[in-house]
């Protein structure tokens, strides 16, 4: 039996609280009365794997079962998410490995000759060839990639591109060219987060900057309350009214699974069990973790995180149309991340940890760290969110001013030359966007190298506009102080001096939360 | 240098935030969400052979009983009705603070001390092997599950050895040193087995060592401790029928302990005994109450020099 996930108020029996920061963590001491958000424990998961996958493949919902739907002589595409999903990577087998796997032994049971796979990158970096092969797992790799046959979604191939329409908003509905011309498009998805999958899917994921503009724009996630939450993320409207353009086009078969909260391994179990329930060798393993990490010369320190490989388990899986498996998919998620908390607060407090969707094996840059504390940590809400409007939002991690050159170079000139400038993203939209998106250099590095698309670090800069418009105040705990200033922002040493700074926005006495992940939850605030 | 500094500091962290060295606290608002773990079924049957037996003596004897009269007084009376009594029986106790277990083994005469077992909680005195091994050694503990799961061994297997039990009905210590609900495993055990009760209340345990305090208050507090006539269950008694007449007698005894005898038998007949669970008044008057400290009984020794 699971527990659910649940709102602690710090008391004097609670030991301090682990809080993430980067490629380290520390123990914080909260103020007596601080509400803490724990995460619900994983869910039971499914046992038999293979089973649930044919099962779910055989009896897809509101759509016929995949083997009638495949026959010689049609054209096959099978798109899947790519390496930004899940985090941390998972452990080998993959589950895209062993659904891809059945897919195609039906496939080739009908005889179907013309198929191809394509990783639904949209403008992230294109995947490695290790990272494809763990993925797809080694036979499908073998038998595909050498023939080119296994490839990643290039948004800046305008051969391989197709303007499929115009939403009746006049949204651009540019996909894959393969794609798009395909007899049947699976589309294998594993949905970490409540904002994945559904629509976002094929129109995302497949889409080009032509397409992708439409939605990922400082006025549409302004208007996101919150991008986790669908039915009221102005970015998942204008996805799933591009979602509903295609699907008079084209015959999309989607696959989508959910995972538990499984997130660290073995030897990294105090990370998600509750303070006050570590047992001496965890407390032991927490302080020589912590020991090891103060004399890591940083590029072990990295390793040690990034080589971390999740054994996650399948929570369930559901095939068919979109709208029909994403309603279940949801549901799903919600019963394994979401945690009910009564109103808002002053400050909200939140970690943000070494990973994040776009520094799989690479680097979290000042950018990247604020996307994911103002953007993905903050909009992990439903209802509204967990500070108040004009409060304070108060974040661990280093910001370390260091970029990976190979995976974000656009991201360096975006924070040398624009947030020196300005860090308005509607002033930052307006100037810089365009001459970043179709700078020549980027595009190139993005097609050939292993680079995000140009246009990527404003994606992220936008991502955190709703944040930055909520709350009046946001300070880094442990910040390199130029990069927090050099972001807008503020830097403080401890918690007691942040919330000091923060005395001036929210009081002396404010009420406090903080949201104790990874692992994933979602604050259902009411 | 700064490494080990910061070391120390982080250890220092851990051992006062996890409470090294005690017993870990779970917060108040996350106690509804504690898992129900199944105690780890700690055998103790070792403690109560002849080896076993021995390292008790000593323990009890040579370490227990001089700390413990070191550090308070004790008054005992009512041992004149084990006279006539042939074990096994059930002592059962009012229960205030972890001073009442070598109050009352330490006040039993020694054939009796040595045949007695006490039942201690299994998830408080046998979550880790070192509090086991210590408690079965000490007081000769079994475990008892609080919540009804299964022990290695039932109170009805030490009493069928032929052993005593010391029994708190109330399944924990008072917080407000007045009496709390009593469970039936008592009554239970004396109807089902037919052995009889030996009721015992105490009085100064609560003042002297409360909950949350680990060691008894400065100054030799007085403690006192008063055994009452055995109460056999009756043919076709029940425990439902059996355990309010064992409450009752402790009940008298704790009325007999702050009046005499006569004035305690007279209200027991009349059935106006003072209900041990306390006035309904604010939280603070009833700990303030039975948080006083016993006023010490007059030296009454002679002594060769008179001061």
């Amino acid at each position: 039996m699971s527990r659910p996930g649940f709102v602690l108020e710090v008391d004097d029996r609670t030991p301090p609280l682990l809080v993430h920061e980067g490629e380290g963590f520390r123990l914080e001491s909260f103020p007596l009365g601080s509400r803490v958000v724990y995460p619900p424990e994983s869910l039971p998961t499914v046992a038999d794997v293979d089973e649930a996958i044919r099962e779910a493949l055989l009896h897809p919902l509101d759509a016929d079962p995949l083997p009638s739907q495949l026959r010689a002589g049609m054209r096959l595409t099978i798109a899947f998410d790519d390496v930004s999903l899940p985090l941390p990577p998972m452990r080998a087998p993959d589950i895209r490995q062993r659904i891809i796997e059945a897919v195609l032994t039906m496939a080739a049971a009908a005889g179907v000759d013309d198929v191809e796979l394509i990783a639904a990158n949209a403008l992230h970096r294109r995947m490695t060839e290790a990272e494809l092969r763990h993925v797809v797992g080694e036979r499908v790799f073998r038998s595909f990639h050498p023939q080119g046959l296994l490839t990643n979604h290039d948004a800046e191939d305008r051969e391989n591109l197709l303007h499929v329409g115009l939403t009746e908003k006049g949204e651009d509905v540019e996909i894959n060219r393969r794609a798009a011309e395909s007899d049947l498009l699976v589309y294998v998805n594993i949905n970490l987060v409540a904002m994945d999958g559904g629509h976002k899917s094929v129109p995302v994921g497949l889409a080009s900057y032509k397409s992708l503009r439409h939605h990922h724009n400082v006025r549409t996630m302004l208007a996101s309350h919150s991008f986790m939450d669908h039915e009221r993320s102005h970015l998942h409207h204008s996805a799933w009214r591009m979602g509903r353009l295609l699907a008079e086009h084209l015959n999309i078969f989607q696959i989508e699974t959910t995972l538990d909260n499984n997130v660290f391994g073995a030897g990294y179990g105090f990370l998600q069990k509750p303070e006050w329930e570590w047992s001496l060798r965890d407390q032991g393993s927490m302080l020589a973790m912590r020991r090891g990490l103060a004399v890591a010369p940083p590029r072990l320190k990295h390793r040690r995180f990034h080589d971390l490989r999740s054994a996650y388990g399948l929570t369930g899986i559901n095939a068919g149309r979109v709208d029909a498996v994403h309603e279940r998919t949801i549901a799903a998620v919600h019963r394994q991340q979401l945690v009910e908390v009564q109103g808002q607060s002053d400050v909200l407090v939140m970690g943000v940890p070494y990973l994040g969707p776009y520094n799989v094996d690479s680097t979290m840059n000042p950018i990247l760290a604020t996307c994911m504390g103002l953007g993905y940590y903050f909009n992990s809400y439903r209802g509204q969110p967990v500070v108040r409007r004009g409060g304070a939002v108060i974040l661990y991690h280093p910001l370390a001013p260091q970029f990976n050159q190979l995976h974000h170079p656009s991201y360096v000139d975006f924070y040398e030359e624009i947030l020196s400038e300005t860090t308005d993203p509607l002033v930052i939209e307006e100037k810089y966007e365009k001459q970043f998106a179709t700078d020549p250099w980027y595009i190139h590095l993005y097609r050939t190298s292993h680079a995000y698309h140009g246009v990527h670090p404003f994606y992220m800069w936008y991502w955190a506009a709703h944040a930055m418009d909520h709350v009046d105040d946001v300070i880094w705990v442990g910040a390199d102080r130029r990069a927090a200033r050099r972001l807008g922002f503020r830097a403080a040493t401890t918690l007691a001096d942040a919330l000091e700074m923060a005395s001036a926005t929210v009081g002396s006495a404010p009420s406090i939360t903080y949201l104790h992940n990874p692992p994933h939850l979602i604050a259902d605030v009411r | 240098m700064s490494w080990v500094r910061d070391g120390v500091v982080d250890v220092r962290q851990v051992a006062r935030g996890w409470r090294w060295g005690r017993r870990s606290l779970v917060p108040r608002s996350a106690e509804q969400f504690v898992s129900p773990t199944r105690p780890t079924v700690f055998p103790t049957g070792w403690s109560r052979k002849p080896a076993g037996r021995v390292v008790r003596e000593v323990v009890q004897k040579g370490g227990l009983e001089p700390l413990f009269r070191s550090q308070v007084r004790t008054r005992v009376e009512g041992l004149d009705v084990l006279t006539g009594l042939e074990g096994p029986v059930i002592f059962v106790a009012n229960h205030a603070s972890h001073l009442d277990t070598p109050l009352i083994l330490l006040s039993l005469p020694e054939p009796w001390r040595r045949r007695t077992a006490v039942a201690a909680a299994a998830d408080y005195f046998f979550d880790t092997w070192w509090r086991a091994v210590g408690s079965a050694v000490a007081f000769n503990a079994f475990p008892i599950d609080r919540r009804g799961g299964a022990m290695a061994t039932t109170p009805g297997e030490v009493l069928d050895e032929g052993w005593s039990l010391v029994i708190y009905p109330e399944g924990t210590r008072t917080h407000d040193g007045w009496l709390g609900r009593f469970q039936m495993g008592a009554a239970f055990l004396a109807v089902r087995h037919g052995v009889p009760v030996v009721p015992v209340a105490h009085r100064g345990t609560f003042a002297a060592m409360p909950r949350g305090q680990r060691w008894p208050g400065p100054g030799r507090r007085q403690l006192t401790l008063r055994f009452g006539p055995a109460l056999r269950p009756t043919e076709g008694d029940t425990p439902r029928t059996f355990a309010p007449r064992v409450r009752d007698a402790v009940a008298t005894l704790m009325d007999e302990e702050q009046s005499t005898w006569w004035d305690a038998r007279r209200r027991a007949v009349a059935e106006t005994t003072p209900d041990p669970v306390g006035p309904p008044v604010a939280a603070w008057r009833r700990v303030w109450e039975q948080s006083a400290p016993l006023e010490v009984d007059a030296d009454t020794r002679v002594r060769a020099w008179r001061r």
